[in-house]
């Protein structure tokens, strides 16, 4: 199923602002973590980690969702495919495992958000869980700009299906 | 997932994608940037376990 011009131009849009969306939510995520493991200003360490919830729950994982939904429109509406090549598979399997591992660990953050709402965190509190959280979300910041880079560089490779399917049009065309 | 824009395709044309020039004979080996993209992720996938076994991980999940 190939997608009219205009259908693929809306479907790219909302692609590429939903990822960019995704890129700069996580952006924010990482400057919060970071203001909520330097600061000694209590309230400025509890509205870090109350604003990371809501900015993960509320902005990160709709974006992500998003991304991964219009991605997959994207590619199934044009003779990329999903799984023809090698730059667009490896993609998806990047956007899907960050999705998952970002719903995995929303959990722990709400909970830091929780603490965060009920107490007044010292220094020393949850130290190993405030300062994986900060790294994961500059983890997550390189996985999507690895992602956008396959997308702008599209490295060459097609998939053994891919060339199949090059084959079988191939054939196709001259019969 | 897919990033259409840099490519020349025009606004009428309806086939949207690659055009590959059609390689017939036997299948297309796996090109290297792949190979070395995978072997990059497989030691990290092992260094995130041994991380989370040494108890360094996220704490409880949920």
């Amino acid at each position: 199923m190939t997608m009219s011009p205009r259908t693929r131009k809306v479907a790219l849009t909302a692609h590429v602002a939903s990822s960019v969306g995704w890129f700069g939510a996580v952006a924010v995520f990482l400057a919060l973590a970071v203001s909520g493991l330097t600061s000694h200003d209590a309230q400025r360490v509890r509205a870090a980690y109350l604003a990371m919830e809501l900015t993960g729950w509320l902005v990160i994982v709709p974006f992500a969702l998003a991304s991964l939904l219009t991605g997959l429109v994207s590619s199934l509406g044009t003779t990329w495919g999903l799984v023809r090549y090698y730059w667009v598979l490896i993609k998806l399997v990047i956007t899907v495992l960050a999705t998952i591992v970002l719903l995995v660990h929303m959990q722990p953050i709400s909970g830091l958000a929780d603490m965060a709402a009920e107490t007044t965190l010292a220094d020393s509190d949850l130290g190993a869980l405030r300062i994986q959280v900060m790294v994961q979300a500059g983890a997550a910041l390189l996985v999507l700009l690895l992602a956008t880079a396959l997308s702008v560089y599209k490295p060459r490779g097609v998939t053994r299906y891919g060339w199949r399917r090059q084959q079988e049009q191939d054939e196709g065309s001259q019969a | 997932m897919t990033d259409h824009g840099s490519h020349p395709d025009s606004d009428g044309d309806h086939r949207v994608g690659p055009r590959v020039p059609a390689r017939h004979g036997s299948a297309p080996s796996t090109p290297r940037w792949v190979r070395v993209f995978g072997a990059v992720v497989v030691v990290l996938v092992l260094v995130l376990v041994v991380v989370h076994l040494a108890g360094g991980g996220m704490g409880n999940h949920g």
